[in-house]
């Protein structure tokens, strides 16, 4: 396979964290690495395991399959395959791929000598997930506190979870959480547009430089982040809004039982107006 | 290690640890529906346990049956409207349970009768004893509930104690005001579906936020009289579709059904039967809603099988063990079989302030 002019240039041995020489090469442009042999692995297993699901399922309609997690009976034990036991081992094939991933992209930044930021910004997606699938089931004693593997019945199940607290928006980390998407969708935006716009300049004109970026967003704003600054302010803004959907999912349960609206009571309660 | 592999490392011992602290045996989560679809109600079993021991301990003891064979036959008590198809054992037996029900102690008659002449309707001054109309019509009610309703109350039926637990005045009563228009959905006031059926806004259409504001508050006492959340009646994916909801739903609709029928037929009627104190603002007698019996928990007095030790109560039913089957039959509430001939009731003084529709 043809390697593009730039590539050699990244193809570094060494950096591994496991297997040593044995997985450090590369196929087509793809690093493979011990964790990227663990990754197809899962991955393959744990997309078998799914369509071996929708066999037995009562529909191959791609909206409607559905992988649901055990009856609440079975408590964290396993549960018969046809019963939740598909769910229980694809939910092992799809932490253990998650996690095979994040590790592969650290050898990759050890590799090229870069920060650890992807694998630990990956990582915190990964911890939503987890979060979702085994700490809470864990915490509430059940794995059949998952949710489903199916396009419209784990919507389904985002639905009911949030009205078994009456109403989730009064839930202080989701809406915190909240925030924190749409802020990173507003910065995104603006930070795109500023870009889409220095490097596409009127016909005859030079490409802006940061500079130019600054002084637009110091006329607009009174303030620029700087080329640098919105790249930091991205990461923190995007971690922020996974970390806080992970916080707002695991204090529903295992730390609060009764409706979101009736935690606001100390907040109706505060002695100034009470 | 790096700083940061150090602070990962931290954060899986803590979770690990955490995972001992949170799991702790009293919170009690039920499965309501297919697995994976979240229909779950949740509880905090030490609460719940609590709850019932306080109920326990402040619960009258029920008497003891009435003992050889007393057939119903001429009373030896005048004045009788009611109760004239009880043996006079059962017919005492229930008068002490009403007194400790309703008035508070097995020996408080005179709350409702005249002492000097129990089977007098006036006080010795020719006053009308208001608590003894009223308690005969509410044990009417009763029978119609035990009889007519057994759509919602099932086998554990109701007795004065259900609703009164021990006081003069049940939990939950309201009047018309300004502020609980959506109660009225439990007498006279429809509306509560606002899923919209067409696009455009239009007098067949008045769909909104704000009416879907008024159901939301209107399920909400649901909930909070009840005891249970969203989807204890609902799977949240369609809330009207009745095809994906818990049988619950059946049974709580059949309780509005009820209560319109309590609150038309037997409570609003006895606006002038009343002393005035006991009346709204304005002038309405006190209605009932889900609260007035459940009082927070999503079968009255946990489930108690009251009503079946008490036959004066029973109205036409005498079976208190058949399982019943779950079925869902519409009664219409203005056909329920009441006989008003012998209440005083005034009928004018009911009038009611017309509902005003959801805007």
């Amino acid at each position: 396979m043809a390697m593009l002019s730039f590539e050699k240039k990244y193809r570094v041995r060494g950096g591994t964290l496991l297997g040593g020489d044995l997985f450090d090469f590369w196929f087509g442009p793809f690093y493979v690495g011990f964790f990227g042999v663990t990754t197809v692995f899962f991955t393959a297993l744990g997309t078998l395991l799914i369509i071996y699901g929708a066999a037995i399922g009562p529909t191959w309609n791609i909206w409607q399959i559905n992988i649901a997690p055990p009856d609440l009976k079975y408590g964290l034990g396993f549960a018969p395959l046809a019963e939740g036991g598909l769910w229980q081992l694809i939910t092992i094939c799809a932490v253990g791929a998650f996690g095979s991933w994040a590790l592969r992209q650290a050898e990759i930044s050890r590799k090229l000598g870069m920060g650890m930021h992807i694998p630990w910004a990956f990582s915190v997606a990964v911890l939503a997930y987890v979060t979702l699938v085994v700490i809470r089931p864990l915490l509430l004693g059940a794995w059949g506190h998952g949710f489903p593997y199916g396009i419209f019945s784990h919507l389904d199940w985002v639905s009911n979870v949030g009205y078994q607290y009456l109403h989730f928006h009064y839930n202080p980390a989701h809406m915190i959480a909240i925030t924190f998407f749409f802020t990173n969708a507003l910065a995104l935006a603006m930070h795109g547009s500023l870009i889409l716009s220095v490097t596409n300049p009127k016909k005859g004109e030079p490409v802006k430089t940061s500079e130019h970026e600054n002084v637009f967003f110091r006329d607009f704003l009174g303030y620029s982040i700087g080329a640098i600054g919105i790249h930091r302010l991205g990461l923190f803004l995007a971690l922020s809004a996974a970390f806080w959907s992970a916080v707002c999912i695991i204090i529903s349960g295992p730390l609060w039982t009764k409706g979101w609206p009736e935690w606001w009571g100390w907040w109706l309660n505060l002695p100034i107006w009470r | 290690m790096t700083p940061l592999s150090k602070l990962g490392l931290a954060g899986v011992v803590l979770l690990a640890t955490g995972c001992q602290f949170f799991a702790t045996k009293d919170r009690d989560v039920v499965q309501k529906g297919y697995r994976g679809t979240a229909m779950e109600v949740n509880y905090v079993a030490a609460t719940q346990a609590s709850a019932m021991a306080d109920l326990a301990k402040k619960l009258p003891p029920i008497l003891p049956p009435i003992t050889g064979d007393q057939p119903p036959g001429p009373s030896p008590w005048k004045n009788v409207q009611v109760l004239t198809d009880v043996s006079t054992g059962e017919f005492n037996r229930t008068m002490i349970s009403m007194a400790t029900w309703v008035a508070g102690g097995a020996g408080n008659c005179a709350y409702c009768h005249n002492l000097a002449d129990l089977a007098s309707d006036t006080f010795p001054d020719g006053k009308a004893i208001y608590t003894k109309a009223v308690a005969r019509r509410m044990i009417q009610m009763t029978r119609n509930i035990n009889t007519n309703w057994v759509d919602h109350v099932g086998n554990t039926g109701v007795t004065c104690y259900t609703c009164h637990m021990g006081k003069p005045l049940p939990n939950g009563l309201w009047f018309y005001t300004n502020e609980n228009q959506i109660l009225r959905h439990y007498l006279d006031g429809q509306g509560a579906r606002v899923v919209s059926q067409t696009i455009a806004p239009s007098n067949a259409n008045r769909s909104s936020v704000k009416q879907t504001e008024w159901t939301w508050a209107l399920m909400i006492s649901q909930s909070k009289s009840l005891g249970v959340n969203c989807t204890f009646c609902h799977n949240t994916r369609q809330f009207s579709s009745w095809e994906q909801a818990p049988a619950q739903r059946v049974t709580a609709y059949a309780g509005i059904l009820m209560l319109r029928d309590l609150n038309t037929n037997y409570l609003a009627p006895l606006a002038g039967t009343y002393h005035p104190s006991r009346l709204g603002p304005m002038g309405d007698a006190p209605k009932a809603q889900c609260l007035t019996c459940h009082n927070g928990v999503y079968k009255p007095l946990y489930g108690l099988q009251m009503a079946k030790h008490y036959p004066a109560l029973w109205g036409t039913r005498t079976d208190w063990t058949s399982p019943l089957p779950p079925k869902f039959t519409t009664p219409v509430a203005a056909t329920a079989p009441v006989d008003t001939s012998a209440m005083p009731i005034d009928t004018a003084a009911t009038a009611a302030p017309p509902a005003t529709r959801m805007p």
